[in-house]
């Protein structure tokens, strides 16, 4: 006999999001570089920050860090960025 | 922002109903209370039902009101659904805002007769709010109760007057307040399907009970809530957990329909954001949510307390902790390897719930500790490591027993790190009796294990190492002659429970996920009758 079965799945309906356009080059461009405050993460992004300017010619870079890296970055880091008219942002994770 | 003594300025509003709302400054005829909100703010939704039940306390001779500094259609969406009972106008300008100058919403100005403000507050607070409602009824009065389910305190959103340019593409994100969700889709199996191998999708790797429609509505006869009510958003996806999917996930656990009981407030709890489970669910490390359940709802549904609580000894235990976890996987996305890509994993992530055996407990037992009456059935969550087994057979007093709890407790998360963790100390009945006889209190063992569990010094001397780097936020104590780290920042790091069996002198620790504040934080829950 057929069944029928409810769905136990997560059904919300979400509207599908496109992703910013890349970027065709990072030179002359603010990148913002997020610290998601991991141990070591400020030795990586400093050395990224080091690596941009100089190989990449990127007009400047903002740094933000999340006050803990085990929640998502509240409003203010975000706002942080926009605020700097970042072109692109890079995220780090570390340990 | 105006703070307390500064004259109230004058205000002319017209209010959403049409009725003018104005005052000037100087003496009024009573006290009044103005509510800087916005629609879109979580506190700001925290605060509307305190908020109500002060006007409904009022009645007639309150005062109140609510300045929305939002259009008026978002504005009278929310009074709708909140809903808002108190009397509501728009800032459409903000210019009553940049007068106040609130730093962010929800802010209280509480303004006297005499004019002049006389208490004020921005956020969510429930102490505060006690103290406005009092004065403004000119007696002792409660609104915010304590160990309702909502936090004490919670920070507010920035004041739109304040916010930034954040112009730009954002997502239609779904309505995250919408009280009614859609109903779940109906999925059709013909009889060439086996049903059983069809809902190997869903969820853990194991069988499941197939969610048929008949099943799920024994289970929403069980609970007096609406099939389409939105109990809470799941994180990291946050799917909606409406009564119907919670039911369907619970049949597939194997529950019994009464637990919905339980299910329904530990939904809630597991999503409250002092619990932080999107972090739960998508750190690396090993922390699965640790169901423990108090009171008498344990005799009610036979949670099991005793031996083997903590694995596979009865069903409401391992159904309760199984749909949970169903719930977390199937609604909030945090599917293992995807998602969730926790290093080791946790043998509790198919199902980790046991039930405080007060019966052997001769203290106060958990939720009680937590401000519950010990009649009142709790659930509390906690983000745990396994357990980690302590045996001390031999000891002839207490204080031995101690010890070899605290030498395990000294290796919670890493040895040497000292800082933000947290651990459950699982008693067996056969160590309480010994402590319990010997005059220990329970607060008496927590401050032994306290001041006893620490690191050597020596092992800090090499400087490198997890734990090491943050030494500046450690305090020394001496142990058994040795100068030492305290393992833990403060005695309320360890909470204590009483479970398992009467025979064998085995107790446990459990191991804390990223503590406190910046990681998990425990909750309590209490479950209606």
């Amino acid at each position: 006999m057929p069944i029928t079965l409810v769905n136990p799945l997560d059904e919300t309906h979400r509207p599908p999001a496109t992703a910013a356009p890349r970027l065709d080059s990072l030179a002359g461009k603010i990148i913002g570089l997020l610290d998601i405050s991991k141990p070591g993460g400020n030795i990586f992004l400093d050395h990224l920050e080091r690596l941009l300017k100089q190989r990449y010619g990127v007009a400047a870079v903002v740094r933000a860090m999340k006050p803990t890296f085990t929640k998502p970055a509240p409003d203010s880091v975000i706002a942080k960025f926009i605020d700097a008219k970042c072109d692109a942002v890079i995220e780090a994770l570390a340990d | 922002m105006l703070d307390t003594g500064d004259q109230a300025p004058s205000l002319s509003l017209t209010r959403i109903d049409g009725e003018p709302f104005s005052f000037l400054t100087g003496p009024q005829t009573q006290s009044r209370l103005l509510v800087f909100f916005e629609t879109d703010c979580p506190t700001c939704r925290l605060a509307i039902p305190y908020i109500n039940r002060l006007s409904r306390e009022l009645g007639e001779a309150g005062d109140i009101l609510g300045i929305s500094q939002d259009p008026e259609q978002p504005t009278r969406e929310l009074i709708a659904e909140a809903p808002i009972e108190f009397a509501v106008a728009l800032d459409r300008d903000l210019s009553v805002t940049k007068v106040y100058d609130p730093v962010a919403v929800p802010t209280l100005f509480l303004i006297g007769n005499d004019g002049r403000i006389i208490q004020t507050l921005s956020g969510f607070d429930k102490r505060a709010l006690n103290e406005i409602a009092s004065a403004l009824a000119g007696k002792a009065l409660v609104i915010a109760e304590p160990f309702d389910g909502a936090p004490d305190t919670k920070y507010g959103c920035v004041s739109r007057h304040l916010e930034g340019d954040v112009s730009g593409e954002i997502a239609d994100a779904a309505n995250p307040y919408a009280k009614r969700g859609a109903r779940a889709s109906r999925i059709e199996l013909d009889d060439s399907v086996d049903p059983f191998d069809y809902c190997m999708q869903f969820g853990d790797p194991l069988p499941v009970i197939p969610p048929t429609v008949e099943r799920v509505e024994r289970m929403l006869d069980a609970c007096p809530l609406p099939p389409d009510e939105v109990i809470a958003l799941i994180p990291p996806n946050y799917g909606a957990a409406t009564v119907e999917k919670i039911a369907a996930n619970a049949v597939m656990a194997g529950c019994k329909p009464e637990i919905m009981r339980v299910l329904i407030p530990l939904v809630r709890a597991v999503c409250d954001e002092r619990f932080n489970i999107h972090g739960v669910q998508a750190t690396t490390h090993f922390a699965a949510p640790l169901v423990i359940v108090n009171g008498p709802i344990r005799r009610e549904l036979g949670f099991a307390s005793a031996s083997n609580v903590f694995s596979n000894v009865a069903r409401a235990n391992s159904t309760l902790g199984r749909a949970l976890q169903l719930i977390l996987t199937n609604l909030g996305g945090a599917r293992p390897g995807e998602i969730d890509m926790s290093t080791l994993g946790n043998a509790g992530k198919f199902s980790y719930c046991i039930a405080e055996n007060e019966e052997e407990n001769p203290w106060e037992p958990l939720h009680v500790e937590m401000g519950f009456k010990p009649e009142q059935s709790s659930v509390t969550l906690f983000a745990g490591e396994s357990p980690h087994g302590v045996s001390e057979h031999s000891a002839r007093d207490g204080t031995q027993i101690l010890k070899a709890i605290s030498r395990a407790l000294a290796t919670v998360w890493s040895y040497r790190v000292c800082a933000g963790v947290e651990a459950i100390v699982v008693l067996c009945p056969e160590h309480v009796k010994t402590l319990y006889r010997e005059g220990f209190s329970k607060e008496a063992v927590r401050e032994h294990l306290f001041l006893n569990t620490g690191i050597p010094l020596r092992h800090f001397e090499d400087g490198s190492g997890e734990g090491t780097q943050y030494i500046k936020l450690y305090n020394q104590v001496t142990i058994d002659g040795e100068p030492c780290y305290l393992k833990f920042q403060d005695a309320s790091a360890i909470k204590i429970i009483v479970a398992g069996g009467t025979a064998g002198k085995f107790s446990a620790v459990i191991g804390s996920w990223a503590a406190g504040p910046r990681g998990s934080q425990m909750v309590t829950y209490p479950i209606a009758d």
